[in-house]
């Protein structure tokens, strides 16, 4: 019986404190068990022995320990899984970014020397000859072959006539060759890379030139490609109507050359960004830009050329690929928007940032590739219909000013905090990553109404009856969702589904008179693809996702930003989801009380993550917890 | 409950000694292993499915519904196309009536149009979400997610736990929206999740020069007893019971004649009808996973495969290859039909594989009646599904959208009243066919009972 | 994890025994009335009054646990792999890929790539959610890749000539000819393993760890008394397999 009166007596102090022991007691399992599932959690590893024998000395103080490792770059892709589980900003090859504003495919032709060469075209290019117009810059007649929309090549290479190949193409020493391209006289020609995310790696097929061993030091391309200008002229052909299919299409052409359009013809020699799509694709003047830095290259004419080495899986961090495999212009835009979300996150964990900042926070981080995407391709999915309300510059949700302008596509693993990209920016609201892979309104809004308030609309059971009721916020059956979930869609009005063209209230005002339904009809093709014609009226049209809240639809993501961080369930939201991660379960009714204190921690330390883990690792849900049976501890094995 | 009943029960728990095991009281005991001879495979046709091309067939203008046609379709590759007037520019299709079928079917069905008898059909599934993830887990599990986590088992656990808990691989899940989540689940029946099933073989590889099998079958034989013994030491049990018990699947799992059917290069010399020249465009993989699942089946090793085909979710003009997508699907399912009709059962002698193989297909939802801007069609809450399954009556359509706006409609009366059938119906009906009670698993649901056979 | 069935299990044993733990704190919760309809009849269930464990005969010996009791969490994929690495001496991913891959003919490793959807690494690009929990399949890469980092260690610790303390895993000596290890021997050598691989000494695991493990390392001994001039002599197959089985161990895939 002594034992039992032992072991009650041990019992009645409750659970042994695992964070404090005997100056010259040596650690007992369960402390072994703790320290080492903190080196999981904040480390991201199993702790050294050297860290093991630092916590075995006396005196070892965990909590200045704890302390230590609530910061750095471990701790922060800790909070980071937890939101990228949530979110899962990665976006696969389904989310097709072929802008042919930004893609300079090659064709192999024969120069006039007789040998293969490359010239680099993209797809969207206005040119002032009618036999190249919209089409590769040396026509099948001077060529002899025909370069066909969906990439295939017909027909027999001749040489070119040299007058020809000096007139309608020049070298160019590229961004992906050349590190010092802004230069006037490029040398530093890359090597080949390494195939991770550090460096820049293009694609053997991109070092080489056409007789596949010649080290390509210059590049061929189509003269108007190799423009420089920011801006360009808006240019008349003057064709007004198509050429008609029963004739031969001059040079031999395969496609009809473009006529005026009336947007055109409105704006002859009016100056428009050569940084937009709507721009590239009205005037001549308009090229790729210095060391073709506004375009991506491609190794072929597929629709998404390979263009760049770049790891597969980067579990670990892109510093730390796993493996490395071309891939596919495409590929590197979605895996750079990747990065971004990923040195956001980090950037705001480590820094101990309001958290809030999430959805909040103005800034983002860049790299050489982002600061690439922000200056020169994000415009080139603009401006489409937007034309029709003298829409051809895009109004960015980030400023292209606001961004560096000396980084470099090389600079790959240099990544600056922008602090400022605009009055629309929203966290990760305005990020591509996150308008790409939640590309309608309502999914940004669910997912933001999931993640950050931990809500969920579930319709269960309710019946779907037949109503010609276009407001889904008082349709039978819809409602139950809908009446949250319109409204909260709204702020992204401003913003096109999957894509990240910001419609400015100037352009495109959330009732416009000239989108009116005219005597019962719909208002013109080009208001419909703004417009919806469900709520509009004779007097005016309504902006597509508007109807759910005017007011939010104004407001824009800064103002659904705004309206979750300020919701109460916010703060318990984000509790919740590290709470959980943490423990490794959901979190019960048993849990309330931590649950309270820790929203009071995060509420008193200026929603600052680092004070809530410390509170959480320090509460006994994750610090005395153990799986020992009780049988097994009044065996005398260590609680 | 607060900290201090929680103490005191466990308390209770020791104090009782030999009645009661120092564990948790409440521990759920699992139903003792059932044998069968029954095979499943479960397919989500991901990204949402147009059915007005193919399970539910619309060729008019009426409502809100715009068919596919001409102008939005390519249709040289589809087979079964017959041009059918819609308007002065472009054709629609003409709905397709196999011969002695009362089923009628969109050009898109594919092969499956010569085996009406072997199909079921369920029409305006209720699936009350437009949400890609929202509305997988539905169709999976038969309730809807709760802060974006599922709640429930999917239908290849809950059949993996009835009768696959003696089988080498309960469930192998290609990419599938399989769940374990649940009090009743053996933990032998995680699903196996892969990516793809040829990568699979890399796995299982191992190498004998510098140790050897033996070695290693030593160290999990030891594991294994680590494995019981601190369970028997732990208050929650189950995760490294589970470890435990796939401890001692390991070494079937090592065997040559399981490594075989993860491999490509073998199973494209077992079953070459799913490994066309030229390979199918968008459903390359669904064939791979479709002979392994036969593969798998012949050697007894599995109880359930589950995949998700290629992605149907065309919301712009890639709506261009929408009937291909399931076109193609179609056409590997039928393969399957067949490849199982040539299999001989590996334990019922005399009896082929597809006596007792059962397939579900099921989507997230299917796609907008209307054609929207970019000329292809989003999400709506309405959906189809197939079963091709000898418990089921073949040749039958059950449910239905209505006529002009493509919603649910009204199946029947259920205990709930007369509504439109749902999901949890649907999983109710297939587990209930197998003599499971439906209320296991799935806390909604009605059994159809007209779609089971006698 | 506690379950719905299993609260509601609890709840209804508490309610039977008409039992309470230790005394409450000073605070009483507020007793609240609901509203009642004037036609409705409402019967209020039985009261029970709580009873102090020190009454029930028995309890006042009997010791208490009140630890908290939270299930084991497995380790997510990422921190495993990073942990795999930390133990091979920290390279980077894929420089120990080379490592492990060594001669091809080894057929130890394929690349990490292969492995990662077996271990359950998210892919958020497709929506693959990261796996919860083991499955036979994450087992078997457990193995294949322990294997591979004790096969390795074992050839760059116990066949290269690298110092003690340069060695990435096996940093003791083994006896000189070849001798057999006696059971402290063995047990000391063990010690640095389980505390390197499982995190805290062997001597405070469950007391049938030494002896299950020297049993596997002697079986390997014995099996490979005769080994051919390729694979591993006794010693060394049996630190690799006591290697693999602490890689391998519950108690390091869960924490």
């Amino acid at each position: 019986m002594r034992w039992i009166h032992a072991m009650s007596a041990v019992a009645l102090l409750g659970a042994v404190t695992a964070a404090a022991r005997p100056a010259d007691a040596s650690p007992t399992r369960e402390q072994y068990r703790l320290f080492r599932a903190l080196s999981i959690d904040l480390q991201g590893r199993i702790p050294l022995p050297d860290e093991i024998a630092a916590f075995e000395r006396p005196g070892f103080d965990l909590d200045a320990w704890i302390d230590q490792h609530l910061q750095g770059a471990a701790y922060a892709e800790r909070l980071r899984r937890v939101y990228l589980d949530a979110l899962r900003l990665e976006v696969g090859s389904m989310f097709n970014f072929v802008s042919n504003p930004l893609v300079l495919r090659r064709v192999r032709v024969i120069d006039p020397d007789g040998n293969p060469a490359y010239v680099y075209f993209r797809r969207a290019q206005r040119r002032d000859r009618v036999e190249s117009d919209l089409d590769f810059c040396l026509s099948p007649e001077e060529t002899g072959i025909t370069v066909a929309a969906n990439g295939t090549l017909t027909g027999t290479a001749h040489p070119i006539d040299r007058a020809a190949w000096n007139q309608r193409t020049v070298e160019v020493r590229p961004w992906w060759l050349y590190r010092d391209y802004r230069s006037a006289s490029p040398s530093q020609r890359i090597s080949a890379g390494d195939g991770s995310a550090m460096t820049l790696s293009p694609v053997a097929g991109l070092l080489m030139d056409a007789d596949n061993t010649t080290p390509t030091t210059t590049v061929r391309v189509c003269r108007e490609e190799a423009q420089t200008a920011d801006r360009g002229a808006v240019y008349l052909s003057g064709r007004l109507t198509a050429l008609p299919r029963t004739e031969p299409y001059p040079g031999g052409r395969v496609t009809a050359p473009p006529t005026d359009s009336a947007y055109a013809r409105a704006h002859a020699g009016q100056m428009v960004s050569c940084t937009s799509g709507t721009g590239v694709s009205l005037s001549d003047d308009c090229g790729c830009g210095v060391g073709l830095e506004r375009c991506m290259p491609g190794n072929s004419l597929g629709n998404d050329p390979a263009a760049f080495n770049l790891p597969d899986n980067v579990p670990l961090g892109a510093d730390q690929p796993l493996d490395s495999r071309a891939q596919t212009q495409g590929d590197w835009s979605r895996f750079w928007w990747a990065q971004e979300a990923v040195h956001f996150l980090d950037d705001l964990f480590v820094r101990d940032r309001d958290v809030r900042g999430l959805l909040t926070d103005r800034g983002t981080m860049v790299n050489g590739a982002t600061a690439q995407f922000y200056r020169g391709f994000a415009g080139s999915t603009c401006c489409g219909n937007g034309t029709q309300f003298d829409y051809a510059e895009p109004a960015a949700l980030f400023d292209p000013a606001r961004v560096p302008t000396d980084l470099t596509p090389h600079d790959l693993a240099t990544w600056r905090r922008v602090d400022d990209r605009g009055p629309q920016a929203a966290g990760l609201l305005t990020t591509p990553i996150f308008l790409a892979k939640y590309g309608t309104r309502r999914a940004r809004a669910h997912i933001v109404y999931n993640a950050f308030l931990c809500r969920q609309f579930v319709a269960e059971n309710l019946a779907l009856t037949p109503s010609t009721e276009p407001n889904l916020m008082v349709r039978p059956g819809c409602a139950a969702c809908h009446a949250a979930l319109e409204p909260l869609s709204a702020y992204f009005t401003r913003v096109t589904e999957s894509g990240w063209t910001f419609l400015p209230p100037a352009a495109f005002p959330a009732l416009n008179p000239a989108c009116a339904t005219r005597g019962g009809n719909s208002p013109n093709g080009g208001c419909t693809s703004f417009y919806d014609p469900a709520f509009g009226s004779s007097a005016q049209g309504m902006l597509r996702g508007a109807y759910g809240s005017l007011a939010h639809a104004d407001e824009g993501p800064p103002g659904l930003a705004r309206a979750i961080v300020d919701a109460p369930e916010f703060a318990s939201c984000v509790v919740k989801n590290v709470s959980e991660s943490f423990l490794g379960r959901s979190l019960t009714a048993e849990d309330q009380p931590l649950q309270e204190s820790l929203v009071t921690s995060l509420r008193s330390g200026g929603f600052r993550m680092r004070s809530m883990v410390r509170a959480l690792l320090r509460a006994d849900a994750y610090r005395a917890a153990n799986n020992l049976a009780s049988a097994t501890w009044r065996e005398g094995a260590t609680p | 409950m607060d900290t201090r009943r929680r103490t005191f029960l466990k308390v209770l728990g020791g104090a009782a000694g030999a009645g009661i095991a120092s564990q948790p009281l409440f521990r759920a005991f699992a139903d003792p292993p059932v044998a069968s001879d029954e095979f499943f495979v479960l397919i989500h046709a991901s990204g949402g499915w147009d059915v007005t091309l193919s399970l539910d067939p619309r060729n008019e203008r009426r409502g809100i519904i715009e068919p596919g046609s001409t102008d939005t379709i390519d249709t040289a590759p589809i087979r079964l196309w017959r041009d059918a007037p819609l308007d002065a520019d472009s054709s629609t299709f003409e709905i397709l009536r196999p011969s002695g079928s009362s089923l009628r079917f969109g050009p898109a069905i594919g092969a499956l149009a010569e085996m009406p008898d072997r199909l079921t059909v369920i029409n305006g599934l209720a699936m009350n979400t437009v949400s890609h993830p929202d509305g997988t887990f539905f169709a999976a599990t038969g309730r809807h997610l709760a802060g974006g986590k599922p709640v429930a088992a999917s239908i290849d656990t809950m059949l993996a736990n009835e009768f696959g808990r003696e089988s080498l691989l309960p469930t192998v899940s290609v990419g599938y929206p399989s769940t374990y989540v649940g009090d009743d689940l053996d933990a032998r029946v995680s699903p196996l999740r892969v990516s793809s099933v040829d990568t699979l073989s890399k796995m299982l590889n191992r190498g004998n020069v510098n140790t050897t099998a033996a070695d290693r079958l030593a160290v999990t034989a030891m594991l294994t007893e680590e494995a019981r013994d601190l369970a028997a030491r732990s208050w929650y049990r189950d995760e490294i019971e589970g470890f435990g018990l796939q401890l001692q699947a390991l070494p079937r799992m090592l065997s040559p004649d399981v490594q075989s059917i993860f491999n490509a290069t073998s199973l494209a010399a077992a079953q070459p009808t799913f490994f066309p020249t030229p390979a199918k465009r968008f459903q390359a993989r669904a064939g791979v996973n479709c002979a392994f699942a036969v593969e798998a089946m012949k050697r007894n090793l599995v109880r359930c495969v589950s995949f998700s085909s290629a992605s149907h979710d065309t919301h712009s003009n890639n709506y261009r290859s929408q009937p291909l997508i399931q076109q193609e699907l179609f056409d590997t399912i039928a393969a399957l039909v067949r490849a199982l009709d040539a299999a001989p059962h590996p334990t019922r002698m005399g009896r082929r594989l597809a006596d007792h193989t059962h397939i579900m297909v099921v989507s997230d939802f299917c796609r907008t009646p209307q054609i929207n801007l970019t000329l292809g069609r989003d999400h709506y809450p309405n959906g189809s599904a197939l079963v091709i399954s000898p418990k089921f009556v073949g040749n039958t359509s059950f449910g239905r959208a209505d006529d002009d706006q493509m919603l649910p409609a009204n199946a029947g009366t259920f205990a709930d009243g007369a509504r439109a059938v749902a999901p949890p119906d649907l999983l109710a009906t297939f587990v209930s066919a197998f003599g499971v009670n439906p209320r296991k698993y799935l806390r909604d649901g009605d059994v159809i009972r007209s779609l089971l056979r006698a | 994890m506690k379950t719905t069935l299993q609260r509601a299990c609890l709840a209804a044993l508490l309610f039977t025994l008409g039992c309470n733990s230790t005394p409450a704190p000073a605070t009483t919760p507020p007793v609240t009335t609901p509203p009642v309809d004037a036609g409705a009849v409402v019967t209020r269930p039985p009261e029970v009054t709580p009873t102090p464990v020190t009454e029930i005969p028995g309890h006042e010996v009997l010791a208490q646990d009140r630890t908290p009791k939270e299930p084991p969490r497995l380790m997510p994929a990422e921190t495993l792999i990073r942990s795999y690495i930390s133990l091979f001496g920290g390279l980077s991913p894929q420089a120990l890929q080379v490592r492990l891959r060594g001669a091809t003919s080894d057929n130890l490793f394929d690349t990490w790539g292969d492995y990662l959807s077996a271990l359950g690494v998210p892919d958020y690009a497709v929506d693959i959610p990261r796996a919860p929990q083991t499955n036979a399949l994450m087992l078997a890469a457990f193995e294949r890749i322990g294997v591979a980092l004790c096969e390795r260690a074992v050839q760059n610790d116990l066949r290269g000539a690298v110092a003690t303390n340069d060695r990435v895993l096996f940093r003791f000596e083994l006896p000189a000819g070849g001798r057999a290890l006696t059971d402290e021997e063995f047990g000391a050598r063990f010690d640095v393993l389980h505390r390197r691989i499982l995190g805290y000494p062997a001597a405070l695991a469950p007391e049938s760890r030494i002896p299950r493990f020297r049993a596997l390392y002697q079986g390997a001994v014995t099996r490979h008394a005769d080994a051919g001039a390729r694979s591993f002599n006794g010693p060394e197959a049996g630190w690799a397999s006591v290697c693999e089985g602490l890689v391998r161990h519950p108690e390091f895939h869960l924490y």
